[in-house]
């Protein structure tokens, strides 16, 4: 028995953490393990590196603005807006207000159905699979009014483009977000339930300080379960976010859990938005005019650092043009470029190895932002 | 709590399934969805703006069969979906509406060249 | 929550920040828009700025971008921090010479954050951060060429001698695109 016994103490080896798991994502961590426990890791970024940053440079805005849509698949929308809103300042367009309220309620859309992918990958990462296959049921019942939007279920292809948004909203497209909501509130509700193996798996694991999320950059849902009350939305207010009622959900305890329940509470906050933005929607155009497909960069000169509140946090556009037809540089600042290197890594010493699966995900991680 | 379940249990057996049967039951495709184009070559004037605005060179001016050069001389867009990425700004910068992007979007195929869209076919 | 009648009140504010930063930091502060204050500093005072900056609240490193001006022959690196109490973006810029990218490393202020935002920029842009222990390659896995990032280096022309072939009927429109 003794002989058996020391066959199966192991030593140090190094164990990797996707990116063929499922649910990585295209993404890896490579884990130094004694025995279980994990006593280093290193985040292997790079396995979606299509460069949009050098792309860009290549293209018009208007197709730049297609192109953004790729920036991550959780939160398309956003990442349109984000682009549009640099352009738009660069070419000092006056965006029509109708516009800038599809826009805001399309952004909250677009966070809602991010979130509940958040909640699937949670449970997909625990093994509830229960709970992952609600989650993108529910998110569908949204794609549906993307779909009737946009045109598109996940892609919206540059619908909000720069000076306004492509198309105006369909008919009966207000109250068909509307009938959404009920749909929603249940999910929500769903996923918020007092589950203890799920308290069991998130609680007390992955402990950021306040402190360090500061000095390691964390932004969104992130930073606000560690206790700091900031968000973009209401701190450097665009569009017409200034306008609107909501409140910035907050968590002290720092843990996965508080991270989650953060991120589900802002679901609601998203619902208020949708509901005061469609109460108050003007009529009138949607472009500026005279907007064509084809937007003429030329004259636009100088930069401008554009940040939003995204579904993970601030994501950031920093746009050069020197009166080329394309702009001169672009820098894509994702929301998980933070989370995904440096926090993880730092989260992930000298832990359970079981443990990984359930701090990676309440990273709310997107591969495809961190490389761009 | 335990009733709490069985009441979830027995609703959900009564509330209808989210998904559909698909190939028998299908769901309505909204009238704005960007699928496979449509193009209509009697008002294209060969202007060559989707052409130009494609991001992914997608589309190509190219000349008719010759059997059918005579009463279309010029070149039309030939779009190749293999690279589309379904954006609709051909559909948006078309001066005429000749190109459109329809509600369909089963295109499926074992065979490459299926997913090239000619302009006009040759009977 | 600003609403319109405080405007004038942030301006106020923030004109006063603007002074507070002009004597603390020995730099003069721009003024781009609401919320957006800009600097342009040598780059051998990176760290000493940086530092103070912190210090004074701004805590909050979003990014470090680099710009490759070509002609000029420069490197421009542009850092954005935001400071959650006064509630205002600064952007500090440094202009460091193309052919000797050296500039020392801020991981001293925001370490392991800065530390991934500066191995960044040195695989796509080449710039070398004194100071900084992990310049490893991030994204591109067994890079040999330039930076890949580079004005000079030109991406298209790379993309179609390693993958596009001119014989290909589907592929043969990539060559005929300029630039
Ligand atoms: S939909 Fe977009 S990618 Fe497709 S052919 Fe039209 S312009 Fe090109
Ligand atoms: S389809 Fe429209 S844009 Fe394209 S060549 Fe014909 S008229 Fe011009």
């Amino acid at each position: 028995m003794t002989e058996i016994n020391e066959q199966k103490v192991t030593g140090d080896f190094s164990m990797y953490f996707g990116p063929a798991h499922p649910g990585s994502g295209n993404f890896s961590i490579k884990c130094e393990m004694r025995g279980e426990r994990v006593l280093k890791a290193t985040a292997d970024p790079g396995y979606l590196h299509r460069g949009f940053e050098k792309l860009m440079e290549y293209r018009e805005p208007m197709q730049n603005a297609v192109l953004s849509d790729r920036v991550c698949v959780l939160e398309p929308l956003q990442w349109n807006l984000v682009h549009a809103e640099a352009v738009d300042y660069l070419m000092e367009y006056e965006v029509p207000e109708r516009a800038k309220y599809i826009r805001v309620i399309l952004a909250e859309l677009s966070r809602i159905q991010s979130h509940f992918i958040w909640y699937a990958a949670m449970s997909l990462g625990t093994g509830f699979m229960t709970g992952f296959n609600i989650a993108i049921g529910y998110r569908d019942y949204i794609l549906d009014v993307l779909n009737l939007i946009t045109g598109g279920r996940v892609y919206p292809a540059g619908y909000i483009c720069p000076g306004g948004v492509r198309k105006d909203l369909p008919e009966k497209a207000e109250n068909k977000i509307l009938e959404l909501l009920p749909k929603i509130d249940y999910m929500r509700k769903f996923a918020l339930k007092q589950n203890p193996a799920w308290l069991a798996r998130f609680k007390e694991i992955g402990t950021l300080t306040k402190e360090e999320a500061i000095k390691f950059g964390a932004v969104g849902p992130i930073l606000r379960g560690c206790g700091v009350e900031s968000d973009v939305r209401r701190d450097d207010p665009y569009e017409i976010y200034d306008e609107l009622e909501f409140d910035v959900p907050v968590m002290d305890d720092g843990d996965a859990y508080a991270r989650f329940t953060v991120g589900m509470q802002e679901i609601e906050e998203s619902m208020k938005i949708i509901t005061q933005s469609i109460d108050r929607l003007p009529k009138g155009e949607v472009k500026t005019p005279n907007l064509k497909p084809r937007v003429q960069f030329q004259k636009a000169e100088g930069e401008i650092y554009i940040r939003n509140e995204l579904s993970r946090g601030e994501g950031a556009f920093y746009m050069v043009a020197t009166g080329q037809k394309t702009p001169y540089r672009v820098k894509i600042r994702g929301p998980s470029f933070t989370h995904m290197i440096p926090i993880i890594e730092h989260l992930l010493t000298d832990v359970a190895y079981a443990d990984v699966p359930a701090i990676y995900w309440s990273m709310y991680q997107c591969p495809a932002d961190v490389d761009r | 709590m335990k009733l709490g379940i069985v009441i979830e249990v027995v609703k959900n057996v009564f509330t209808k399934p989210m998904t559909v049967l698909f190939p028998f039951e299908k769901i309505e495709i909204p009238e704005r969805n960007r699928g496979e184009h449509e193009f209509n070559i009697d008002t294209c004037i060969s202007c060559g703006a989707c052409a130009r605005i494609c991001p992914n060179l997608a589309i190509e001016m190219v000349e008719v069969p010759s059997e059918l050069r005579e009463k279309y001389p010029k070149t039309y867009p030939q779009v190749d979906l293999g690279k589309c990425c379904f954006c609709a700004l051909c559909e948006d910068t078309c001066p005429k509406e000749s190109i459109k992007l329809t509600t369909n979007f089963y295109f499926a195929t074992f065979d490459k060249d299926d997913t090239i869209l000619y302009p006009v076919k040759a009977e | 929550m600003s609403t319109m009648s405080d405007d004038s009140k942030n301006s106020l504010l923030e004109e006063k920040l603007i002074k507070n930063l002009n004597t603390k930091l020995g730099v003069s502060i721009n003024f781009q828009k609401e919320r957006r204050l800009w600097t342009s500093i040598d780059s051998d005072k990176i760290v000493d700025i940086c530092t103070k900056a912190y210090e004074m609240g701004f805590e909050h490193l979003s990014t470090i971008s680099v710009t490759d001006w070509l002609e000029e022959g420069k490197h421009e690196l542009v850092y954005h921090l935001w400071s959650y109490s006064h509630k205002v973006l600064l952007t500090i810029k440094t202009k460091i010479d193309r052919k000797n990218p050296n500039i020392s490393s801020i991981n001293s202020i925001w370490g392991a954050n800065a530390e991934t935002c500066e191995r960044e920029c040195h695989e796509l842009f080449g710039v070398k951060f004194e100071g900084n222990p992990n310049l490893t390659p991030l994204f591109l896995e067994d890079w040999e060429g330039p930076p890949p990032f580079l004005k000079d280096f030109n991406w298209r022309e790379y993309v179609k001698e390693e993958t596009y072939d001119q014989n290909n009927p589907r592929e043969k429109v990539y060559f005929e695109v300029k630039k």
